[in-house]
């Protein structure tokens, strides 16, 4: 009797080992904050969505490999990839010079930039302003923002948060001045708050921060392919479809107002 | 079935025959390579190259975050053994709009998670009364948070002294000031040493929920080293000591006092 | 000591745990209760100690009533002097101090004084050796005597005693009845509550047998202890003493 019970652990035991890593070698895992509308959120239905999840599942199907996302804080994504959790990030992720000593990126796909949401009593009229002593920048951890933050602005204190909607209300409370982030998502955090802040949407970087996808340093292969990949979704027209299909509205205000948008690299 | 050679593993009993071996050495020397055994197999296992020079050149940034948990401990400590103390005698008083108060109070800590209590805090009722320093909400916080534990700790420690040696006091002619100043105080405050320096612990662990609101302390810091750095487990690893270095001594001291007070009754 | 009780009566959660008591007694040195448990015996005790205040009734020592409000209550419970059975002392102070604070605190005595007065009584019990220890590491009979110390040194006008040996080992007994009986002899009036029948026939001017809430015998010792007539008395009196 007692052998039995210990012979029926035994291979409970080889299963659950068995269910666990990540099963067929075959998937490809893919990382990403569901945090960032239209790019990377989640359905109704708790569901990963948006432009990235659809840009994951055309990869797979152009590598003819089953997709599997993972959803992973922003700042956590290039740990997870060096320890082998995920294979790619598809992640709205910036190619940053410092990220590339890490990480490799693909070719750029798409292209943003960073803008302000400036609390309405701040003295802030341009970016200019910001460093000083006395203002109060909020940023959320890990992003570009957060590293031109500290570059740029020296002189001003630096709250650092995990979550954009964190930073936002700060802004909104006045305890910070801004809160510096992508241009879309200052324009709908603003459109959000009308009463208590306002948007500098004007581009005030050197250059435009271009998005890539990010793998590990060795993994040339996949390095390869990814690149065939966005040459060919590129050609097909994937892109406007995608834009198409978020971004309508978006791309017309943006347009209207004479600010540039994303998918024109 | 033998046992001479099975002693050596036993801490040694006055009943028995003493150990053939050098009992608490061997095990604890045992256990020590076991675990060390466990962590360089787990991470030999990582595919992880290990880059503690980035992480080095930020060992100020780390000694600073150290430095304001510490800070941030040490004034809630203070506070929340205040509100502790006047919390645990209104759980015990006959006026009874303060033993509802206390009581409701205790219960609302207890029973609602740390995280929504500073989120609650810092950007609702200290907005609302305009408050916008926040470290002094985090000290404030904490405290409320460990104040609700402390006050049970104390009124259990109060419930703790026999009913004789109050009737005793009283049929002496002392006030009921009186014998909580002579009789009740001085003898609770010693058997509430042992949890209290437990909660010293737990509030310096918990101070790490204060970097949701920027406040910055250790794990904050060491959170922004891996931003800047992508070394994670190079910031991590030396978060997890730093917080050992400090509660270890602590949670020795308390185990120490326990002993000694028991010996006293 | 003189003693008048009228119609006391004292309710415990519904029950009454003493029934219109009423007694009358004058010129009398020392008063012994004895009874079974339950019977109301501490509670009387309780209650001519100023710690419990009766549902109905009066009661009134040596002429004065015992008032019923807090504050004139606190005031008489310094004239008098309780030792309880068990856990008398407090344990974070050493014997001197356990004296020291009522005379302090309570008093008013100088620190210095009151330390005098302390050495003083330990020596007469001769506990003098034992002045800076921690009841912890006194005996049972060590502690009592303490505790009787204190109930003495802030000069009552008459002592009261709970049981004083039920708990002790039997060892110990005799070394705290002779403290009781030295103190009587002395000329101080007290109410005594106990089981050491022997010990109650020699050291008392009157007798109080307290069954179920009321008085079910009274008299003077010999009257009690060698003829009792009572039958709940004489069944109370086989028991105990039995063996």
């Amino acid at each position: 009797m007692k052998e039995k019970i210990i012979g029926f652990l035994f291979v409970m035991s080889l299963l659950l080992f068995a269910g666990c890593g990540h099963g067929e070698k075959n998937v490809l895992n893919v990382g990403m904050e569901l945090a960032y509308p239209p790019f990377e959120m989640t359905d109704k239905e708790g569901r990963p969505a948006g432009i990235s999840v659809d840009m994951a599942h055309e990869l797979g199907k152009f590598l003819n490999r089953p997709v599997k996302i993972w959803n992973i804080s922003f700042d956590g994504l290039i740990p997870s990839l060096k320890t082998g959790k995920i294979d790619v990030i598809i992640s709205s992720m910036t190619i940053t010079e410092e990220r590339s000593q890490s990480v490799t990126f693909s070719n750029p796909y798409s292209k943003a930039y960073l803008a302000l949401l400036v609390s309405k009593d701040s003295p802030v009229e341009k970016v200019e302003d910001l460093n000083s002593k006395g203002r109060v920048i909020a940023v959320k951890k890990g992003t570009t923002g957060h590293l031109y933050a500290r570059e740029h602005f020296p002189l001003a204190r630096i709250n650092v948060f995990d979550k954009e909607s964190a930073c936002v209300l700060e802004v909104v409370q006045k305890k910070a001045d801004c809160f510096i982030y992508d241009q879309m998502t200052i324009f709908t955090n603003w459109q959000k708050n009308p009463d208590t802040t306002r948007a500098i949407l004007k581009p005030f970087q050197k250059d435009f921060e271009y998005w890539g996808m990010a793998m590990r340093k060795d993994d040339t292969e996949l390095h390869r392919q990814v690149n065939a990949f966005l040459e060919s979704f590129k050609e097909n027209g994937g892109f406007d479809r995608l834009a198409e299909k978020y971004l309508k509205d978006e791309k017309e205000t943006f347009d209207e107002l004479g600010i540039p948008f994303f998918f024109s690299p | 079935m033998t046992k001479k050679w099975m002693r050596c593993f036993l801490r040694e009993s006055g009943r028995e025959a003493p150990s053939p071996c050098p009992s608490t050495l061997l095990n604890a020397l045992l256990v020590a390579l076991f675990i060390l055994f466990i962590f360089i197999f787990s991470f030999s296992r990582l595919e992880y190259d290990f880059h503690w020079a980035g992480v080095w050149a930020y060992r100020a940034k780390f000694l600073r975050g150290l430095g304001m948990t510490l800070v941030l401990s040490f004034f809630s400590l203070i506070v929340s053994f205040l509100l502790g103390s006047f919390f645990a005698l209104g759980q015990k008083s006959r006026f009874l709009p303060f033993y509802f108060f206390s009581r409701f109070y205790v219960e609302i800590i207890r029973g609602t998670p740390l995280l929504v209590q500073i989120l609650v805090f810092f950007y609702v009722i200290a907005d609302a009364f305009r408050v916008q320093n926040r470290y002094v909400t985090g000290v404030v916080i904490l405290s409320l948070f460990a104040g609700a534990y402390i006050s049970e700790i104390i009124r259990a420690g109060i419930d703790s002294i026999g009913e004789t040696q109050l009737e005793t006091a009283r049929s002496l002619g002392l006030t009921r000031f009186q014998q909580y100043r002579f009789i009740i105080f001085p003898q609770v405050f010693k058997r509430i040493l042992p949890p209290l320096a437990g909660q010293l612990v737990s509030l310096i662990k918990d101070s790490s929920l204060l970097s949701i609101i920027s406040v910055s302390e250790f794990t904050l810091n060491a959170q922004e080293v891996n931003a800047y750095t992508y070394s994670t487990l190079e910031s991590y690893l030396p978060l997890a000591v730093g917080y050992l270095l400090i509660t270890y001594p602590i949670s020795n001291l308390s185990k120490r006092l326990e002993r000694a007070f028991s010996y006293e009754t | 000591m003189k003693l008048d009780i009228t119609g006391l009566t004292k309710v415990f959660d519904g029950k009454r745990v003493l029934s219109g008591i009423s007694l009358h007694l004058d010129n009398i040195r020392s008063l012994v209760i004895i009874g079974p448990s339950g019977g109301g015996k501490s509670t009387l005790l309780r209650i001519i100690a100023g710690l419990l205040v009766p549902e109905e009734g009066t009661i009134a020592v040596n002429g004065h009533a015992i008032p019923s409000e807090e504050k004139a209550l606190r005031d008489y419970r310094k004239t008098i002097g309780m030792v309880f059975q068990s856990y008398n002392l407090f344990p974070h102070l050493t014997a001197a101090e356990n004296i020291m604070l009522p005379l302090v605190r309570v008093h008013g005595y100088e620190p210095e004084r009151a330390r005098v007065h302390a050495m003083g009584l330990l020596e007469r019990f001769q506990l003098s050796a034992h002045a800076e220890k921690k009841p912890a590491l006194l005996s049972g009979g060590q502690k009592q005597r303490i505790a009787i110390a204190r109930a003495v040194a802030v000069s009552p006008s008459f002592l009261l005693f709970d049981e004083p040996t039920s708990a002790l080992d039997p060892e110990f007994t005799s070394e705290v009845l002779d403290v009781i009986e030295e103190l009587r002899e002395e000329g101080k009036d007290l109410i005594l509550v106990t089981h050491e029948m022997g010990f109650a026939k020699i050291v008392s001017d009157y007798a109080l047998f307290l069954d179920e809430g009321i008085i079910a015998g009274a008299g003077n010792p010999s009257e009690i202890f060698d003829t009792p007539d009572e039958q709940r008395l004489v069944q109370f009196l086989d028991k105990v003493l039995k063996y």
